[in-house]
């Protein structure tokens, strides 16, 4: 667009009323009352619903971490380790999984899981792992290729 | 669905009873030991919307051990809603009224305030003694290791085995004891 004067740009500002009200009221249509009919009510509530839905596409991760969490926190308890040497120990056997399947793991496969942490478990006994020189070693690791390089 | 599979469906969503002894234990350390049984968090399956938490029975709530000067110092703050309805009660004193009360409220403060904490607490048995109902005990199938054991008592060792415990000093025949 081409804008000649200053009077002219006044004028042509963005696009018909309607439309621009319109665009808005689509956003409003399952809000209740007058949030919906009323133009000016509807906007500032269209404002905060779109702030929030940016805010909650952040929460929504955080919170699912959260919950893997948990639940990893519950599964490698049983196995006498903590969440921390599980991810510590499977990082340093370069198994390279996340919170995520690890809690599906938990959950569907209790024995793969309970091979991972005893393979976790057994990886920090050998780094010299503080919190788990209690912890027995498990039997059912082979230690020989799990000793770290020296570097 | 095989029978297998419904076995398995059963195992992992079963309620499991747990036994605490709480003789000797510091009612607010133990508090955050057993809230992870009441809501569940020591299960894999734990969300916060699901109910899996699991029953646990806690015994002799008569006998735990408060730290430092808290049986002296600890205050308990009840209000009525009416005017001048406030009342303080010390430790001591509240658990000399109910002695269950001291345990099932720090577990209460233990959890977070949500929807679910009054039903979660509904699945905490406490007793002052270890006189459980029957029915109760059949359902039990597993106990919560205490958080320290529970320390001997030197009158509580015989005399000849204490006569065997070895002496660093001999105190001299003139000295008074106390």
């Amino acid at each position: 667009m081409v804008f000649l004067t200053a009077q002219l740009f006044v004028r042509s500002r963005g696009p018909d009323e309607f439309w621009r009200k319109r665009q808005i009221f689509k956003l409003a249509a399952h809000y209740i009352g007058r949030k919906r009919n009323c133009y000016s009510i509807a906007i500032k509530n269209v404002h905060r619903a779109l702030l929030k839905t940016t805010r909650g596409r952040q929460l929504k991760k955080q919170d699912m971490r959260e919950l893997w969490e948990t639940r990893l926190n519950g599964a490698t308890h049983e196995h006498n380790i903590s969440l921390r040497i599980l991810l510590e120990g499977l990082n340093r056997c370069n198994i390279l999984l996340n919170r995520k399947s690890l809690a599906n793991l938990a959950i569907w496969e209790p024995r793969t899981f309970k091979c991972l942490s005893d393979i976790a478990c057994a990886k920090a006994k050998l780094g010299g792992i503080k919190r788990v020189a209690n912890n027995s070693m498990p039997e059912t690791v082979m230690i020989k290729g799990l000793v770290d390089e020296l570097d | 669905m095989s029978l297998l599979r419904k076995g398995q469906q059963w195992g992992t969503f079963a309620c499991v009873w747990h036994i605490f002894d709480a003789t000797w234990q510091d009612p607010f350390k133990s508090a955050h030991l057993i809230k992870k049984y009441l809501m569940g968090l020591h299960k894999p399956i734990y969300h916060p919307l699901n109910q899996c938490g699991d029953h646990v029975i806690v015994i002799n709530s008569k006998e735990i051990a408060l730290r430092g000067d808290h049986w002296q110092k600890r205050v308990y703050f009840h209000h009525t809603g009416y005017h001048g309805g406030a009342t303080w009660t010390l430790a001591w004193e509240l658990h000399s009224k109910d002695p269950t009360m001291i345990i099932k409220k720090a577990i209460y403060s233990a959890m977070d305030g949500t929807l679910q904490r009054r039903f979660t607490m509904q699945r905490l048995h406490i007793f002052p003694d270890d006189n459980v109902p029957k029915e109760m005990l059949e359902n039990v199938s597993n106990q919560i290791k205490q958080l320290r054991p529970v320390p001997n008592r030197l009158y509580e060792i015989p005399q000849e085995e204490r006569d065997k415990i070895p002496r660093l000093i001999q105190y001299p025949s003139d000295y008074q004891l106390k």
